[in-house]
């Protein structure tokens, strides 16, 4: 049994960004909007010292508050890529917000509070911390949705994002309810061990694992649960929509990972099915779903649902390697997700206008050619063609599902990533090939280029020297869970 | 005598109303709303439910949550509907032809 | 017996005004029928032993959100009979839905061994001689701390986003100044005149 200091003292990560919420609340209040770029770099600065923190607290699986909480090397893991996607969601805003007059003071905070729902959801132990982090998470995220308040499109989006939203808690928490009344417990750890002995057999607790995990496959846009996914992506304001693509689904699917194998991990078969039918029908679905896409940013919502599919697979495979896989996906993917939004960020017109249409895309090679060279990487990466980075991950995914005899799964998985590569050409192909449409503007923000060049670094070939050190930590993190 | 199973079907019904609710009133945002809530009132009582019968107070705590959680949902949702009613001049979900789905 | 019927009562109620939530014509019934649902499912708490529940239920729901729902129905000026177009349509499709979704939970909840009936997997028993609210208290304070807190930034949250995105500052409002008010002295806002006689005052 830990003491309220010492449960403290391991929730070190939340305490700082919940304390920093007020810090940043306050100065918000009392300075105005005028306070945007500084608060910004407050905040990037508090989840840089809650990274810290991270290092400094012992995450050996040791469990908080009762039980409600645990911190071991997943969550660490985790932690570290919510904290930095995060990070750069709110840096690579401050550009577009100014132009956009919509300059709040409130949009970092909101992140912030994002970000510490988030912390919440990965260290989970409870299925009531587990709820009400998702929620932490999901209202920030509605309101960010909606931050563009004075235009239809955006409000039109976080309408529809709460509405869905709203719905899949709802019925996340249905499954809850059925899961604690038939199981008498909410804690993981002591659902591991009631699972295991005879809940597996028990069909309200399939009953309730089936709601539950429709519930988070809405939070991570897998099919059948994708439907809001396109409309908020080109709704929102794009840097919202390049936060939306990176740092939730990392959480929710560290959430997924955690309530499937440590939760329900003795009943693996009957997940596994779900999880299975759930990757085919998002590979599948977000790559035919892309082709016929002309605007960039719903062809990148797209993108995010096919690469939730790859994802699923390695925790369809259930062994280590498959969630070592797992989570070396989701670090590469949170690199060129968000290197391909600020790409997206930079593509104005002359007027200031930004230009979203694949048509249009056309002028880019010749107005800003190193611009469109770093688009290019990001598209051949997501891509998974071979020297790229984006090829590896998918490629441990693949490996991770032949182990576990998951042939079909493989099989699919290969012919959704050649669908998947024709439609990313087709975007390289608008961009160079096409006949020259529009001036683009030069960039607007040494930040967002300087991190264009570190995240396209990142997926070039050169990335392939992070790749040991990445996987190490991914397979640190995946013997936490299993 | 009255039982858990008395308890679970209204749970179960209002559950089964607030998902009807959802899909029959696809143009009315407000009353997709309430169907909302009914869902959560519905998950409450099972959960108070549950408790009752198991003389175990977790399902009261998680109920009790959940009811904060979900009045700051429902402020959430109602500041975006009336935001996007300035914008728009209705509540109609159907009109959302903007972006087609 | 009277139990049973209390039951009965409560449980009829409230799924007559979630039904008629749902299928009503005008918001503001449909508001009202989710106030009569609200009002049941808290008699059936009662019924419970969730006595503090029942209070919640009667004080945050029926006493600020669905009056919030209220507010927003009336201040929204929308023409809900527009918004009933293609509700006969989506109906029967719906209802069969229902009816599919419903047997199936019936059926789960009939036939289930529930786990809460062994004591065995109890974390936190029904203390004889706590009143229920004590018994809630002495734990969301200690045990359930953390998703207390948690909790409260759920609510900012909820604030912080009404607030930004409904929050509006008009121009050429006069507002309250406080500090105006509490510095003004007598000396500056007041004046002793002396009229003379048949000549009325000047303002």
């Amino acid at each position: 049994m830990t003491t309220l200091a010492q449960s403290v003292h391991l929730a070190s990560v939340e305490a700082i960004l919940a304390g920093g919420v007020f810090v940043t609340l306050m100065i918000g209040v009392f300075r105005g909007d005028r306070s945007l770029v500084p608060l910004t770099w407050v905040v990037v600065a508090i989840m840089a010292l809650g990274g810290f923190y991270l290092g400094v607290v012992p995450a050996a699986g040791a469990t908080g508050f009762g039980g409600l909480y645990i911190a071991d090397g997943f969550s660490t893991f985790l932690k570290v890529l919510i904290l930095g996607a995060a990070a750069v969601s709110a840096v690579l805003a401050l550009p577009y917000l100014r132009q956009s007059a919509t300059a709040r003071f409130e949009y970092p905070v909101l992140l912030l509070l994002s970000a510490l729902g988030m912390c919440m959801m990965v260290s989970a132990n409870d299925l009531l911390s587990l709820y009400v982090g998702l929620e932490l998470q999901s209202l920030a995220a509605y309101v960010l949705a909606a931050f563009h308040r004075n235009e239809a499109k955006s409000s039109e989006a976080g309408l529809k994002y709460f509405v869905l939203g709203a719905l899949a808690s709802g019925i996340l928490l249905y499954g809850i309810s059925l899961i604690y009344g038939f199981t008498g417990t909410t804690s993981f750890t002591a659902l591991h061990a009631v699972v295991r002995g005879h809940g597996a057999s028990d069909i309200g607790v399939l009953f309730g694992l089936v709601f539950i995990l429709s519930g988070i496959a809405f939070k991570i846009a897998a099919v059948p649960f994708h439907m809001w996914t396109p409309d908020v992506y080109e709704g929102a304001p794009t840097p919202v929509a390049a936060f939306f693509a990176s740092a939730p689904k990392a959480a929710a699917m560290g959430l997924l990972l955690r309530v499937a194998i440590d939760a329900f991990g003795g009943m693996t078969f009957d997940w596994r099915q779900i999880v299975t039918f759930v990757s085919i029908a998002s590979m599948l679905l977000g790559a035919v779903g892309a082709i016929g896409q002309v605007n960039i940013k719903r062809l990148l919502a797209y993108s995010s649902i096919n690469n939730v599919g790859f994802a699923l697979i390695g925790l369809a495979a259930g062994t280590r390697e498959g969630v070592t896989g797992v989570l070396f996906y989701l670090a590469v993917y949170l690199a060129m997700t968000l290197g391909s939004f600020l790409c997206v960020l930079q593509m104005r017109g002359i007027d200031g206008e930004p230009i979203e249409t694949l048509a249009s895309l056309s002028g880019l090679s010749r107005t800003r050619p190193w611009l469109a060279a770093g688009f290019a990487i990001f598209m051949f990466s997501l891509a998974g063609i071979p020297p790229l980075l984006g090829f590896w991950p998918k490629f441990a995914v693949f490996q991770a599902a032949m182990d576990a005899h998951l042939y079909v799964l493989a099989v699919v998985g290969v012919v959704a990533s050649v669908i998947g590569a024709y439609y990313y050409l087709r975007v390289i192909n608008s961009v160079y090939f096409a006949d020259p449409a529009p001036t683009f503007a030069p960039a607007d923000s040494r930040t967002n280029s300087a991190l264009i060049v570190v995240a396209a670094v990142f997926c070039s070939p050169i990335g392939m020297l992070a790749i040991t050190p990445l996987v190490a930590a991914a397979a640190h993190a995946a013997a936490a869970l299993l | 005598m009255i039982g858990l199973g008395h308890y679970l079907a209204v749970g179960a019904i209002l559950f089964v109303l607030g998902v009807l609710g959802i899909f029959i009133n696809r143009k009315n945002v407000i009353i997709i709303l309430m169907s909302i809530e009914l869902i959560l009132l519905s998950v409450n009582i099972n959960l108070v439910a549950f408790s009752s019968f198991a003389h175990d107070l977790v399902g009261q705590v998680f109920a009790m949550f959940v009811l904060t959680v979900a009045a700051g949902e429902a402020a959430i949702g109602l500041a975006i509907l009336v935001v996007y009613f300035r914008n728009r001049g209705t509540i109609a979900v159907d009109d959302i032809n903007q972006m087609k789905g | 017996m009277i139990a049973a019927l209390a039951f009965y009562l409560f449980a009829g109620f409230v799924i007559l005004g979630g039904a008629l939530t749902i299928l009503s014509r005008n918001p503001v019934h449909s508001v009202l029928w989710l106030i009569l649902a609200f009002f049941n499912a808290a008699g059936l708490f009662v019924l419970l032993g969730a006595e503090f529940l029942a209070m919640i239920l009667v004080i945050v729901y029926v006493g600020a959100v669905a009056v919030l729902f209220l507010f927003v129905v009336m201040m929204l000026d929308v023409d809900f009979a527009q918004l009933r177009a293609g509700f006969a349509k989506y109906l029967p499709f719906g209802i069969g839905l229902a009816v599919v979704l419903l047997a199936e939970l019936l059926l789960i909840l009939g036939g289930g061994s529930f786990g809460v009936s062994s004591p065995a997997v109890s974390h936190a028993p029904v203390i004889a001689g706590m009143t229920n609210t004590q018994a809630l208290g002495s734990l969301i304070y200690t045990r359930y701390v953390y998703v207390f807190q948690a909790a409260g930034m759920v609510l900012l949250t909820a604030m912080i986003g009404a607030i930004v995105l409904t929050h509006r500052q008009r121009p050429g409002i006069r507002k309250q100044n406080i500090g105006m008010q509490n510095a003004r002295t007598p000396a500056e806002s007041t004046s002793k005149v002396q009229p003379a006689s048949g000549e009325g005052v000047t303002l």
